[in-house]
């Protein structure tokens, strides 16, 4: 089986090529059975690569040529390993679930097939991301799930901010690629291949030199910064959240910028032989984690909530790489695709019941008037609290295990903190939406059953996703086995897990205290609070520095250029130009029709002529 | 030394008749100036054929030939300035310049 | 076949004139039928050159089909008896192969956007297809003279092309054009004639071979004429600079970009920016390698200066077309980085970009010359919204767009990535603040694409039809072969390899 599986992509792309070709052909119902069933193949195949990679632990290569650069070929291919498997079966199964989802949230809309076949042409790259063998192709279509995300981020065209959104999208992760694709550039000239293979054996051999390896590593890394929302280049992801609620569950929650996670985990035998890349890594993600986890405890929006803590929990996985928590990292990539992935989704369950608000101030009460959706997003709100014996718990504390044990105590006292703030504003969320009583002007309408199993089928996953590697370490010693990474396999300390439980309980009761109770005014939000409250409600006004320091010097510098452009090099021209036919007209004024000057001018000619002539003659 | 007598006769009339071309803004006294320009070559040809290096009758023949083509040309100049006087209503030279570049 | 196969430069360059006769002798009234025969008349020698990329043989760094014929000899001094002879001389390598095809190629494309010309049918494409023989010519000629008797009928024909059928100030365009053109062609014409009285030839191969030749080095060095070389490469350098074009001598493709009609600017943006970049790469690089060497990292600041200036430029453009032409000159950096890297990987970028800008400014303008016909304007604040009324341009427009800022599994990303990876080894430092120019290209092209599709649309392009199937298969051809040569780019990398290897060794690269 594990033989076809450059297979598994292909599915999404011929049903993105038979929606695009029936855009407009295609009954709803035809156009997502079209996609759903490109998915669901994938799916069904990605499971038994993933059953026959479980059984036998050899990764799988299959390349072919693809261009020569000069004495280097450059190949293209597939590259089963145990990370690629295990994204295979994510990336598809969630997807799988988000394109049944979407079926019910997009009911209705005008280009419902070309919501579809965006969905799909991500699903292909994605899957393809995940197989890629070699520098350039995870390049490629690293690229190419940045452009489905802009095009579904951008979807409602004719909204002004979703097209902002998917300009912002497309421009603040494509910084972060052009670092990555420095990084290919200096690769291939220090490594000489481009093949991830030959790339960690270069590392192991010694052949490239500390310092390289750092650049290389951080370079990369700046990459996985853009597509996964870290600091500094966090802002598109908040935004994007413009997008259809399926598009933020499925790319901007559990797959996509994940893939900047999952690159960092791809290449890490770089980032091991580099401790200064791994400190950049561990402080930049614990740093984001924080940070985000602040803004998220005063956003009114649902879904810009669920971005920042999406964004946090990203650098979570993040610090856990860079302290040596590898398996700790990808367990937590996994389990957090699930839960947030649930908590998107209901959350447009929750949008789609409050006819398209997504302003928890005008929500309320929906726990009487919705349970399924209430059950089900408190099973996510759990999950991402870190609660036992949900999944969230199992990964955080492996998380913050990692960190204690590789040494690193102020990034592991950070993360705790962060892990409170997650606990605190995610229950803040659950008791504006669902506690106290309706504030909204619409009335709450149900939700499509088609919206609702798959949320089930998620819930289910962000439960037991947790026991995979627990009581035993399966889980971590099959993902390392054969790839030189060595997993923690030291004992938990008694404490960590039981004073994390405690720590999110605190944070739910607090949440409970504050919003649950109503002791705090909800119409009190708009107004303007104290400056701590303001910072956090601008976002650091991190958006305004930016657009001060580069967009408007950018703008500012490009004003001058045009003047520049506009008058020294255009007057340059005319300059000449002007030259020219000044020259011209002296010309003609000797040409003024009167026969008599003509002669004189002859005339004078001639005895210039003679006078030199004879001068010439007697100097001689 | 004759031929110098004769020499700079002709090259009075020339200079009269070119100073005459050049200032004069009436064209049939230009024409006439023009004229005393080839009178002097004329006067040349004589000359030269009676004291030159190679004295021979063709001077004179070429002379007589000159006088009869300077006569067409009177001819056929006096022709074009009556019909310009008859087109423009002036023989001022200076009117005539629609060849202005 | 045989016949054909031997005579095939001949047969590509000319074929274009069976239309121009037959033309002739259709009424100017026609006007439907002169336009079949024209668009048809762009045909053979597409044909042809496919027949060329067929029967071209990669793997030798040659000239192929080669043909020589006598041509008239100048006697330059009596006394000694030295005499040029010139010849007509015809051939093709893997510098010249693929942009005859993407010449051939986009003429056919221009023609079909002929559509949009509105009068005097018969002369435009007479002339059209006149320009097409020089184009070919141009890329086929291995005479200095006979180059540049081709190079001058491209001038001359683009210049009433734009000068009667562009749009409201297209004479002013006309001139900036023959005005900067004129100069930089004199300027060549100059470098050549040095080049012929040095070494009394005009063919390209001989020539090459006598600036290779050590005693001809030797007795430069002793004349102390070094300077005269000097001289005719930084001509020749500022003469196809000016067609590049490289900064500053950019300002007159901008009017021409505005001003002239759609198919020309197609071609001209497509294909005429091409022959700037194949003259450095011929007359610099392959006659003067040793001399490019020195000057490699001042043509690797100008690509930086070109790429910079152009990006930042088109960002604050608020016209269409002048985002394009300043995009272009952004991009045509990228051929310099590729010059400039003096190793076959850079070489290989700079026709790679030549190729691929090509296909995607030509789909471009295309995109703008439909767009133009329905709204009558291209002015980025006038226009939003389109994708609600023209779905299907609104798509091409934003794919076109993705493939000008160097999106992976297009063309233009192969090109960007071969000229930096080139670059990198020489120069590391302005290969990476090049690569800035990636995100400004981002920044540009998504403002162009996004300001004119996204967003709300304005009540006065309600009732704005999308693209009609004429305009739609063209655009998906163009669209097709971008993508094509992004996903499997061996189809052009590998018979440009073994000549640009040659080029590159020479440098010693």
């Amino acid at each position: 089986m594990i033989k076809f599986a450059w297979i598994i992509p292909l599915f999404p792309l011929v049903a993105f090529l038979l929606l695009m070709i029936g855009r407009r052909k295609l009954s709803e119902g035809a156009a997502a059975s079209i996609g759903v069933a490109g998915v669901l193949a994938s799916l069904s195949l990605s499971v038994a690569v993933f059953l026959e990679r479980l059984q036998s632990p050899s990764n799988y290569v299959a390349t072919f040529d693809w261009l020569r650069i000069d004495q280097v070929m450059v190949t293209m291919g597939i590259e089963v390993d145990a990370l690629g498997t295990l994204m295979l079966l994510v990336v598809s199964l969630v997807s799988f679930l988000v394109f049944v989802y979407a079926r019910g949230y997009m009911r209705g809309d005008q280009r419902f097939s070309t919501f579809y076949a965006y969905l799909s042409l991500f699903a292909f790259a994605m899957l393809s991301l995940v197989l890629s063998p070699n520098l350039l192709q995870i390049y490629l279509f690293w690229e190419l799930v940045g452009v489905g995300s802009f095009l579904l981020i951008g979807f409602w065209t004719f909204k002004p901010e979703a097209k902002a959104a998917a300009k912002k999208a497309f421009v603040v992760t494509r910084i972060g690629d052009v670092a990555f694709f420095v990084a290919i550039l200096l690769t291939f000239w220090k490594v000489g291949s481009l093949e991830l293979s030959q790339v960690f054996a270069a590392v192991e051999s010694g052949q490239l030199a500390p310092e390289i390896v750092t650049t290389i590593a951080i370079l990369i890394f700046i990459g996985a910064v853009g597509k996964s929302g870290q600091f500094p280049l966090h802002t598109w992801l908040p935004d994007a959240m413009e997008g259809p609620t399926p598009v933020s569950a499925l790319i901007h929650a559990a797959t996509m910028v994940a893939a900047g996670v999952y690159l960092v985990a791809r290449t890490y035998p770089l980032f091991l032989a580099s401790p200064i890349a791994m400190d950049v890594v561990a402080y930049v993600g614990v740093f984001t984690a924080i940070f985000a986890a602040t803004i998220a405890l005063v956003q009114n929006d649902i879904k810009r909530v669920l971005a920042y803590s999406t964004v946090s929990q990203l650098g979570y996985m993040m610090f856990a790489l860079g302290s040596a928590g590898y398996v700790a990292g990808i367990f937590h990539l996994t389990t957090h695709a699930f839960f947030k992935a649930l908590l998107f989704l209901a959350a447009g369950a929750v949008i789609v019941s409050c006819q398209r608000q997504q302003d928890i101030r005008q929500m309320g009460g929906l726990w009487a008037k919705n349970r399924t959706v209430g059950s089900l997003f408190l099973i996510g709100a759990l999950a991402i609290a870190g609660v036992p014996p949900l999944s969230g718990f199992f990964s955080k504390d492996a998380i913050l295990l990692a960190a204690y044990q590789d040494g690193r105590y102020i990034v592991f006292l950070v993360g705790v903190l962060a892990a409170f703030l997650t606990a605190f504003y995610v229950f803040r969320l659950f008791f504006l939406i669902f506690g106290g009583s309706y504030r909204g002007k619409e009335p709450v309408v149900s939700v499509p059953k088609v919206m609702v199993w798959p949320m089930i089928i998620l819930a289910v996953f962000a439960v037991a996703t947790g026991f995979v590697n627990f009581p035993t370490d399966a889980f971590a010693n099959w993902l390392v086995e054969g790839n030189g990474i060595v997993a923690q396999t030291a004992s938990t300390p008694w404490w960590l897990p039981v004073g994390m439980t405690i720590l999110s309980i605190i944070g739910i009761a607090m949440a409970w205290i504050l919003y649950g109770k109503r002791s705090v005014a909800v119409s009190s939000f708009g107004e303007p609070g104290p400056l701590p409250y303001r910072l956090l409600a601008r976002k650091y006004y991190v958006d305004e520095i930016y657009d001060r320091v580069f967009v408007r010097s950018l703008k500012g510098l490009g004003l001058i250029l045009q003047a520049f452009d506009r008058f020294i090099i255009e007057g340059l021209v005319k300059g000449i130009a002007g030259i020219i036919s000044w020259l011209g007209r002296i010309g003609s004024r000797l040409q003024n029709g009167q026969a008599q000057s003509y002669v004189l001018v002859s005339l004078i000619g001639l005895i210039l002529l003679v006078v030199s002539f004879t001068a010439g003659r007697l100097l001689k | 030394m004759p031929v110098t007598s004769y020499l700079v006769l002709a090259a009075i009339l020339f200079c009269i008749g070119l100073y005459g071309v050049l200032t004069k803004r009436n064209a049939v006294i230009v024409l006439l100036s023009i004229e005393l320009m080839l009178s002097a070559a004329n006067i040349n040809f004589v000359a030269f054929s009676k004291y030159g290096l190679y004295a021979n009758v063709t001077g004179q023949v070429f002379s007589l030939f000159s006088i009869a083509v300077t006569a067409a040309e009177a001819a056929v100049g006096l022709a074009i300035l009556i019909a310009l006087y008859r087109r423009r209503g002036t023989v001022e030279m200076d009117q005539f310049h629609s060849l202005k570049g | 076949m045989e016949t054909l196969l031997q005579t095939l430069p001949t047969w590509i360059t000319f074929s274009p004139l069976l239309g121009v006769i037959l033309l002739l002798f259709i009424p100017r009234t026609q006007s439907g039928l002169l336009k079949g025969v024209g668009m048809l008349a762009t045909l053979p020698p597409l044909a042809l050159a496919l027949l060329l990329f067929g029967q071209f043989d990669g793997t030798s760094d040659k000239i192929q089909f080669s043909q020589k014929v006598d041509w008239f000899t100048l006697t330059l001094a009596k006394e000694s008896g030295v005499t040029g002879s010139f010849t007509y001389n015809m051939g093709i390598d893997g510098l010249s192969m693929p942009l005859i095809v993407l010449a051939a190629i986009i003429f056919s494309l221009a023609a079909v956007a002929s559509m949009y010309i509105k009068e005097r049918h018969k002369e435009y494409f007479i002339l059209f297809l006149l320009l097409e023989v020089g184009i070919l010519g141009v890329f086929m000629a291995h005479n200095l003279l006979l180059f540049f008797l081709f190079f001058e009928l491209t001038l001359v024909t683009t210049f009433f092309l734009i000068g009667i059928w562009g749009y409201l100030s297209r004479e002013k365009a006309a001139n900036h054009f023959l005005l900067y053109n004129g100069i930089g062609s004199a300027v060549m014409l100059i470098a050549f004639i040095v080049l012929f009285f040095l070494t009394q030839t005009m063919d390209f191969a001989e020539l090459k071979a006598i600036l290779a030749n050590p005693d001809f080095l030797q007795w430069i060095k002793e004349a102390n004429l070094q300077w005269l070389l000097w001289s005719t490469l930084i001509g020749i350098l500022i003469a196809f600079g000016v067609k590049l074009p490289i900064f500053p001598f950019h300002s007159w493709m901008l009017r021409v970009h505005v001003e002239a009609p759609p198919s020309v600017v197609m071609l001209h943006s497509g294909v005429m920016l091409k022959m700037g970049a194949y003259g450095l790469l011929r007359f610099g690089v392959e006659l003067f390698p040793t001399y490019v060497k020195e000057i490699a990292t001042l043509l690797a600041i100008l690509g930086l200066v070109n790429i910079l200036y152009g990006a930042i430029l088109a960002f604050r453009q608020r016209d269409l077309k002048r985002v394009l032409a300043y995009s272009s000159i952004s991009h045509m950096g990228f051929i310099l980085f590729g010059i400039a890297s003096l190793n076959v990987i850079g070489l290989q970028g700079a026709v790679f970009q030549a190729v691929s800008h090509g296909f995607i400014s030509a789909l471009l303008f295309f995109i703008i010359a439909s767009l133009y016909e329905r709204t009558k304007t291209t002015m980025i604040d006038e226009l939003g919204g389109l994708s609600q009324v023209m779905p299907i341009l609104s798509g091409i427009f934003l794919a076109a767009a993705l493939a000008l800022l160097g999106l992976p599994g297009m063309s233009g990303f192969i090109s960007e990535l071969l000229a930096f990876l080139g670059l990198f080894d020489r120069a590391p430092v302005i290969a990476v603040i090049g690569a800035l120019g990636l995100i400004l290209a981002t920044v540009y092209a998504l403002r162009a694409v996004l300001s004119t599709t996204f967003g709300a649309l304005a009540t006065e392009w309600k009732n704005v039809k999308d693209t009609r199937i004429v305009e739609t298969l063209p655009m998906l051809l163009l669209l097709g072969l971008i993508i094509g040569v992004g996903i499997y780019p061996s189809v052009l990398s590998d018979p440009m390899q073994a000549t640009l290897q040659m080029i590159a060794s020479r440098m010693g690269g």
